[in-house]
């Protein structure tokens, strides 16, 4: 994917960062600095779009992300000129600008503070309650963060991000069961999001692998897992690291030959016999090796995937190759 | 059969330039300061205090799980249902839980409610307005004129309604008046706006027709006069009649047939 | 007919489906506003005005297929003239730009047949 400015840049590569943020200078130059609110000089001018907005907002997070504060501080103030001072948004922003700029745990303790002064004044103001929460956690003060987060799903419980940020957070404690449960949420508000799927599996694979084929649940998650990887790939038939987690979550169910065993509880899934797993592992390696291959060779269309996973599966193919040959 | 001769009425050039055009300009100025005003009528979402966006994202909360029940494994969706299931029926989401049962307050009497009528209002009266003073504008001052004739035969009751203001025994209804030039513009425009305004205009009359007439959206949901608490109990029982299953049942089966490398 | 389900296991965006019938209605209102113009200056008359319509729209829907739906519809699979790929209904692809744009090539139709005419 080529990076763009409409995108929120949170995913990309330090590298593409780097090049969003030096189209700094020229963004800032071609638009208008003041886009003036009142109607009559709107009619004259060229008009504003969400677009712009949305272009500003993420120029000022790729620049603060390559340290290019200037830059940064110009966004925010025509965002500011924009929509004013107390728009809930542009306040999460002018606090994030203060987390960069802040130099030592004092300074950032202080932000800290001036958020709780802000909520104490305006309890649902969701932007800057994230932020209080991602400053929390990027101090170190895990179980705060994970106990605001709650309080925030209490009264917003149809916050995807919230809850995926919840099941992050868990899934760092080692929980394995509370971060399934929170991703679980974000993919009810999203059905159809293939790599909130994927995402599940890996959860999975990393509880059972965490308990331990002795442990009880451990042929739960795995099949769990499977199904999960195999979804992503239903919705999204070119998705890497669907096709990763399946080879991972199939090889592994071989090696450890677990029994798909009639299970007493009726309401989880079982793992499919072992024909359909090998059957699945054969695709996935197929379908893995097609994509590195494409991908080394920067065929037309298959350049969009990240290096670094790329990467991972060829590494993931190799081991697996000279498995098979020793 | 005997042909019947062709009506021709001999027209001022005059009437084209003085009436059609003044007609279609105005139409076309007021569907764009229409579009204009209704976005600077519109007023900021109201700020919710904390228990209100409780109570409503609790609601949405239910009906998303509802809607995609299919996500989850049969146990975990039963978990959520469940804890869903009694914390509605216990009221725990509720406003204000020691009012419950009782009757909702009068629409009118709550200032709340109010600001929602009002936006409503303010969008009727952005279409009837300009509508009204334009009607009575034409009639004022283009009355009693013929100015065009339609190029295809109407049968004689449309006689009236094109021809108002020209009483006229024997003429052929297929002449028509300003006013009805005016309903043609009035029906015909909306390409034109799509034009110039994009699609979300708000120019266009019959958009804004189509959209009252159209199911009760997202706002009435938690409009004004609605029971929380009876919205809540209908949800659960919603809830309570899902047949469980699971998009994940047989995927590996559905991956196999349809992905061939 | 596809259940609920089915539509459950490949989900349909609503975003892209009203984004695709909206590209079709505005090419259709447009192009009949323009049909209108033509049919006024041709002083075209009753049946012939109509008929020059339902040609013209269909012509104009037939070249929509042929130009943005058939490249890359035909590759995936579908049979010549199935939009199922990115139209819910056919009926709706085929006719559902008669209706749309009628009200706007009356009122061409009618202002230029009076400009020509007149």
């Amino acid at each position: 994917m080529v990076p763009s400015l409409l995108h929120p840049p949170s995913q990309l590569s330090p590298a593409a960062a780097l090049q969003l943020s030096q189209q700094a200078p020229a963004v800032l130059q071609s638009s208008p600095s003041t886009v003036s609110a009142s109607p009559l000089s709107a009619l004259f001018r060229t008009s504003e779009t969400p677009d712009l907005w949305a272009k500003y907002e993420n120029l000022l997070l790729s620049c603060l992300r390559t340290g290019d504060e200037v830059a940064a501080r110009q966004c925010l103030e025509r965002l500011v000129a924009r929509f004013g001072d107390d728009n809930e948004r542009v306040m999460a922003f002018k606090g994030l600008l203060k987390e960069a700029d802040a130099q030592h745990n004092g300074d950032l303790d202080r932000v800290l503070k001036e958020y709780d002064q802000i909520l104490k004044d305006n309890n649902t103001n969701i932007p800057i309650t994230k932020r209080r929460i991602a400053l929390l956690r990027s101090m170190g003060r895990v179980p705060e963060a994970a106990s605001a987060l709650v309080q925030l799903l209490q009264f917003s419980p149809t916050d995807a991000e919230a809850w995926s940020e919840l099941a992050d957070v868990y899934f760092s404690q080692g929980l394995y069961p509370q971060a399934v449960y929170a991703l679980e949420e974000a993919l009810i508000l999203a059905p159809n999001a293939w790599n909130i799927h994927a995402h599940l599996g890996e959860m999975q694979y990393m509880a059972a692998t965490a308990t331990g084929a002795a442990g009880g649940s451990y042929n739960k998650y795995m099949a769990e897992a499977l199904k999960r990887f195999t979804r992503s790939i239903e919705i999204c038939d070119d998705y890497l690291r669907g096709y990763y987690g399946l080879k991972l979550v199939t090889s592994r169910v071989l090696k450890d030959a677990v029994k798909p065993t009639k299970q007493a509880d009726e309401d989880e899934f079982t793992l499919p016999d072992t024909t359909t797993v090998e059957q699945l592992n054969e695709l996935a390696t197929a379908k893995l090796s097609e994509i590195v291959r494409h991908y080394t060779a920067q065929d037309l269309g298959w350049r969009g995937y990240d290096e670094l996973e790329v990467a991972a599966a060829r590494e993931l193919l190799s081991k697996d190759g000279s498995a098979i040959e020793r | 059969m005997a042909q019947i001769p062709v009506q021709t009425i001999h027209r001022d050039p005059q009437l084209f330039y003085w009436i059609l055009f003044p007609i279609t300009a105005v139409m076309i100025l007021t569907g764009i300061l229409r579009h204009y005003a209704t976005i600077l009528m519109a007023t900021a979402p109201k700020k919710l205090d904390k228990k209100t966006m409780r109570e409503q994202r609790s609601l949405l909360h239910g009906i998303s799980v509802r809607g995609s029940f299919h996500v989850l494994s049969k146990k975990s969706f039963a978990t959520r249902r469940d804890a869903l299931t009694t914390a509605y029926e216990s009221g725990a989401y509720l406003k204000d839980p020691e009012r419950r049962g009782q009757a909702p307050p009068n629409p009118m009497s709550d200032p709340s409610s109010m600001e929602g009528m009002m936006g409503m209002m303010k969008n009727q009266m952005a279409m009837i307005i300009p509508n009204t003073l334009i009607m009575s504008w034409i009639n004022a001052f283009f009355s009693g004129y013929v100015i065009m004739k339609l190029p295809f035969p109407l049968t004689i009751k449309f006689k009236s309604m094109l021809q108002a203001g020209v009483a006229t025994k024997d003429m052929d209804p297929r002449w028509m008046s300003s006013i009805s030039w005016y309903f043609l513009c009035f029906f015909g425009l909306q390409s034109v706006f799509n034009f110039l305004l994009g699609n979300d205009n708000a120019a266009s009359q019959m958009a804004q027709q189509m959209n009252q007439m159209g199911p009760p959206g997202g706002a009435q949901m938690f409009g004004p006069g609605v029971d929380p608490d009876k919205q809540f109990l209908a949800e659960a029982e919603n809830l309570a009649v899902i047949e469980h299953y699971s998009v994940l049942d047989g995927v590996e089966q559905r991956l196999l047939d349809s992905i061939v490398v | 007919m596809p259940t609920e389900r089915d539509f459950q296991i490949s989900p349909v965006v609503q975003d892209s489906v009203v984004h695709n019938s909206r590209t079709l209605i505005n090419l259709q209102s447009l192009t009949a506003s323009l049909f209108g113009v033509g049919a006024g200056i041709l002083g075209l008359e009753s049946y012939y005005g109509f008929l020059f319509y339902i040609i013209c729209s269909v012509l104009t829907t037939l070249l929509f297929y042929v130009v943005r739906v058939a490249p890359t519809s035909i590759p995936s699979g579908k049979a010549a003239f199935d939009t199922s790929r990115y139209y819910r209904s056919p009926y709706e692809f085929w006719t559902g730009g008669l209706l749309n744009g009628l009200a706007g090539f009356i009122l061409t139709w009618t202002l230029f047949y009076g400009l020509v005419r007149a």
